[in-house]
């Protein structure tokens, strides 16, 4: 049973709980106390001194980071005296600042700026010289430290302590010459140190993937789930709508941490924050038909027309034993269950495989072993995972293999896999990359990836969660869900089943119904 | 006569051996407390005492130890705090370089009290010969029975260590002490949690002034009564005042508390030098803010000092002669007090740094008019709005130097 208690911020009464700071009581009902040194993640550190608030009864101003609310307390966070002090520290902060916003990576997102605009707008008293200070310090592999910009919140210090606990940081020297350092030829190299960009409040810690590209007002936002491994990290995607004023040949300049107590926390790893290439590189964008020489365009309707002609003449020569179907784990819950429904239930096709990206080794945090974000989710579908091989494919007389993903190029031997191919009459692959043997097939669909579609995951702990586009679709290419339920419907064989399932959500519904593992909350 | 009571033996040669320590009464009161009284008794006659912190801020001895007392769940330490890095402020390395068992007494009784059987004494890195004397004693004290296990066969066990620091003002500051005698950087933590519940290596902790220990082993001798009766109602005891600067006994005067400040500086230690004017006084360490000479007429006790707008401090009184200049003493001031700061907190590193920018431009003939009321403003900013007391023992001197001292320093700008 959680105890209430009753305060007043700025005159506003709250019930708020028992054992709360007052800062995280404020924020929950929506008032903003400036901070620079708390963290969420970490206990109160009191060392900025920007969240002093007044209490009645107190002659002295209270840090809300640690103070807890009591009974009956009465709180202002924008009394005079407060705001004087929350001054008085925002120009003891901006005295040694270098204020070289203009070409700082931070401008637009730091936390510094936005508090002075908000509560400082005062000319600087400041006439005297400032601490040199070094400007450019490799930390790390991705890290670059601006001692000019650090107001030693000691963010960094308590990440690498409590979280990774590798400790790489410290702070070294004394007084006002203070300053953030490694220990000598142990720089910060782990898997979390992109975190440190994230969490630095101002533009001390920068990153040196994002460094100088673009500026932080020109990114949208789209929130999506990290595919590349099973913890199903919850991320933010940021890329430039259209060309860049900056055009580099990439939409997304960065991935961040999205908050998600429930799986990552505050965190993401580096695999995941740095490993955003594929979303723009060497994609699939047209509907392809690489051994045909016209130049002539082909669309969706053709192709879903000649695949589903295919198909259902196999079917009604009762041949579909010579299909072969290659799904992978990077599929929706939703796409992996209709794969079910159109191709086991429907078509009777039994020749289903898998190809995913081998397993790697976890890091024991977040990092799984796994490479592909829904093997738990195909697993509670009810796929038996038989992986795809080229015997498999020799034993099984096929005339017509289709192909979801690229992945099974990094697990068979490109030309045993080529001379296999040979001998199948349809080849068709969809695929959001473009494999290296593309004139071994016969036509190349191009998908979406995960980052641009609409759906669920299951993660390794068999968490549901789901997602929405972070990404504008890419080109021509088209959801796996979607393709597959136009197939559906132009096969015919269960045309009012997939009629209604005209969205994720819906099918969603409907997996629930069938299978109780999915009677979840997403 | 003043009764002395730290310093009555100071004059026995080689006190500091445990021989001749025990031929003047040493350890009886040791013998006395473990031999015949109760912890809760103990407990009950310092309360009675009033015996208040010699370290600066004037906390009640026994409520403290009664806070920790009450822990039960982890083992308890008992931290001496003998960095004495106050400026002005000598009298600790005196006790504990001329009787050092005066000082571990005070330390069994206190740990034997509060139920602790491991005591640190943090002693400042610069007084190495005295770390060297203390641990001398300590192993005499060894040998003797009077530590280790079973003390004097009472069942009790104790054992003491001496731990130098390095030379850090702030870990006089009894958090950041914690901190560097667990071997880490020197930073003040948070508070709370106070030290009594989550102290050293997170274990329930009493930090004591070495002259407040070192007063324990006579309140249990003579009686709290007594104790009382040397002082003040409110404030037991007597105060070893280090008197420094330009009078003609600097030293050490172990006084009554309550004693008039101009008494002190004029009949104790001698009056002025070479015939000067008295011009102000420091009267309790660096930290607190200064007396001009029409207010010197003061008894020294934590209350009226505080009602003068000082405070009693470390009972460290400094005395500036009218030759010297008040820019000078401003300099040093803000000089320290920029170069000690831990930098942990946003208003200490960088205001004292700040103030410290304008004072030496200003000494360099390069004052601007706003410089005063900006050093003003920029203390007042620091002042209560710090993690630990460091902000406000820097902004103190300055605000009241800066304020009393005004004309003076307007001088130095104009000129």
């Amino acid at each position: 049973m959680i105890k209430m208690v009753k305060i007043f911020i700025d005159d506003k009464q709250l019930e708020v709980e028992e054992g709360l700071t007052i800062l995280q009581a404020a924020e929950q009902a929506g008032i903003d106390i400036p901070h620079l040194c708390y963290h969420p993640a970490f206990p109160p550190e009191g060392s900025c001194r920007l969240c002093l608030v007044e209490i009645e009864g107190i002659p002295e101003l209270e840090l809300s980071c640690s103070t807890k609310v009591r009974e009956g307390m009465k709180i202002q966070t924008k009394s005079q005296k407060v705001i004087e002090a929350r001054q008085g520290v925002l120009e003891f902060l901006l005295a040694e600042h270098p204020l070289d916003c203009p070409f700082c990576d931070k401008a637009g997102e730091c936390k510094l700026q936005d508090y002075y605009e908000e509560y400082g707008l005062f000319d600087s008293q400041f006439d005297e010289y400032k601490e040199k200070r070094d400007k450019k310090v490799k930390i790390g592999k991705n890290l670059i430290l601006d001692r000019e910009r650090c107001i030693l919140c000691t963010r960094c210090v308590r990440f690498l302590r409590e979280v990774t606990k590798t400790q790489e940081l410290g702070v070294f020297k004394r007084g006002i010459k203070s300053e953030i350092g490694i220990y000598n030829g142990f720089p910060v190299n782990n898997n979390y140190s992109g975190n440190l960009a994230e969490i630095c409040p101002v533009g001390a810690i920068t990153d040196l993937d994002f460094r100088f590209k673009t500026r932080s007002w020109f990114l949208e936002k789209g929130n999506s789930i990290c595919p590349l491994c099973s913890r199903g990290c919850n991320i933010q995607i940021e890329y430039h709508p259209g060309l860049g004023r900056f055009a580099l040949p990439q939409r997304v300049y960065r991935v961040k941490a999205r908050q998600n107590m429930k799986v990552n926390s505050f965190w993401i790893c580096d695999k995941g924050r740095y490993g955003y290439s594929y979303l723009d590189k060497n994609r699939t964008s047209k509907l392809v038909r690489p051994n045909i020489n016209q130049k002539q365009d082909i669309n969706w309707d053709e192709v879903l027309d000649y695949l589903t002609a295919k198909l259902k003449s196999l079917y009604f020569m009762n041949k579909t034993s010579q299909v072969a179907l290659v799904l992978n784990s990077w599929l929706s819950n939703e796409e992996l269950f209709l794969a079910r429904k159109i191709f086991n239930e429907d078509l009777k096709v039994t020749n289903i495989f898998f190809a995913d990206l081998p397993d790697e080794e976890g890091d024991g945090f977040l990092l799984t072993s796994e490479r592909s974000p829904n093997k738990r989710g195909a697993k509670e579908i009810g796929w038996a995972y038989v992986p795809f091989t080229l015997e498999a494919l020799a034993e099984n007389e096929i005339n017509c293999l289709l192909i979801f993903g690229s992945f099974f190029e990094q697990l068979l031997n490109p030309a045993q896999l080529k001379s296999a191919l040979g001998s199948i009459e349809t080849k068709i692959l969809l695929s959001s990359h473009r494999p290296e043997l593309e004139s071994a097939f016969d036509l190349i669909l191009p998908t979406a990836v995960i980052a641009e579609k609409e759906g669920s995951l299951t993660n390794t702990e068999g968490l549901v969660q789901g997602f929405s586009p972070a990404l504008p679709p890419w080109g021509e290419s088209r959801a796996e869900w979607k393709i597959l339920i136009e197939l559906a419907k132009r096969l015919d064989i269960n045309f009012a089943f997939y009629r209604r399932l005209s969205s994720p959500e819906l099918i969603y519904q409907e997996m629930a119904e069938e299978i109780p593992f999915f009677r979840k909350e997403k | 006569m003043n009764e002395k009571v730290l310093t009555q033996h100071f004059d026995l040669k080689n006190l500091f051996q445990i021989e001749v320590y025990l031929k003047e009464a040493g350890y009886q009161a040791v013998q006395k407390a473990l031999k015949q009284l109760k912890p809760a008794q103990i407990l009950e006659e310092v309360k009675k005492a009033n015996l208040r912190g010699r370290g600066g801020a004037g906390f009640p001895a026994g409520v403290k130890w009664g806070f920790v007392l009450q822990a039960v769940d982890k083992p308890k330490y008992l931290c001496v705090n003998a960095d004495e890095g106050e400026p002005g402020t000598f009298k600790d390395r005196y006790i504990m370089s001329h009787n050092p068992h005066l000082l571990l007494e005070g330390i069994i009784i206190t740990s034997y009290c509060v139920g602790i059987h491991t005591a640190f004494i943090y002693i400042r890195g610069e007084y190495e010969a005295i770390a060297l004397r203390l641990e001398q004693a300590i192993s005499e004290a060894y040998q003797h029975g009077y530590l280790g296990k079973n003390i004097l066969k009472s069942g009790f066990d104790l054992d003491v260590y001496v731990h130098r620091g390095a030379g850090a003002y702030i870990c006089g500051e009894e958090t950041a002490l914690l901190e560097s005698l667990e071997g880490k950087r020197g930073h003040p933590r948070l508070k709370p949690p106070f030290p009594a519940s989550v102290g050293l290596f997170n274990s329930p902790t009493v930090i004591n002034n070495v002259e407040t220990l070192s007063n324990v082993p006579y309140i249990i001798l003579k009686g709290a009564e007594w104790f009382c009766q040397l002082g003040l109602p409110k404030d037991g005891g007597t105060r070893i005042f280090a008197v420094s600067g330009l009078v003609k006994k600097p030293g050490i005067y172990e006084l009554p508390l309550g004693t008039n400040l101009k008494d002190i500086i004029f009949k104790h230690a001698g009056g002025m030098r070479n015939g000067h004017k008295l011009k102000a006084v420091i009267p309790g360490g660096m930290s607190a803010p200064i007396l001009k000479a029409d207010e010197i007429d003061i008894p020294m006790d934590f209350d009226s000092l505080m009602s003068a707008g000082s405070m009693l401090g470390s009972g460290a009184i400094i005395v500036i002669d009218e030759e010297t200049s008040m820019l000078d003493v401003l300099k040093v001031v803000t000089k320290f007090y920029s170069h000690e700061s831990c930098g942990q907190c946003t208003p200490c590193r960088v205001g004292n740094s700040w103030i410290n920018k304008i004072v030496t431009r200003i000494a360099a003939g390069k004052g601007k008019k706003k410089d005063l009321d900006n050093i003003i403003r920029l203390a007042s900013n620091i002042k209560g709005n710090t993690l630990c007391p460091l902000g406000d023992a820097a902004a103190m001197p300055v605000l009241s130097i800066a304020q009393k001292f005004r004309e003076e320093l307007e001088l130095y700008i104009q000129s």
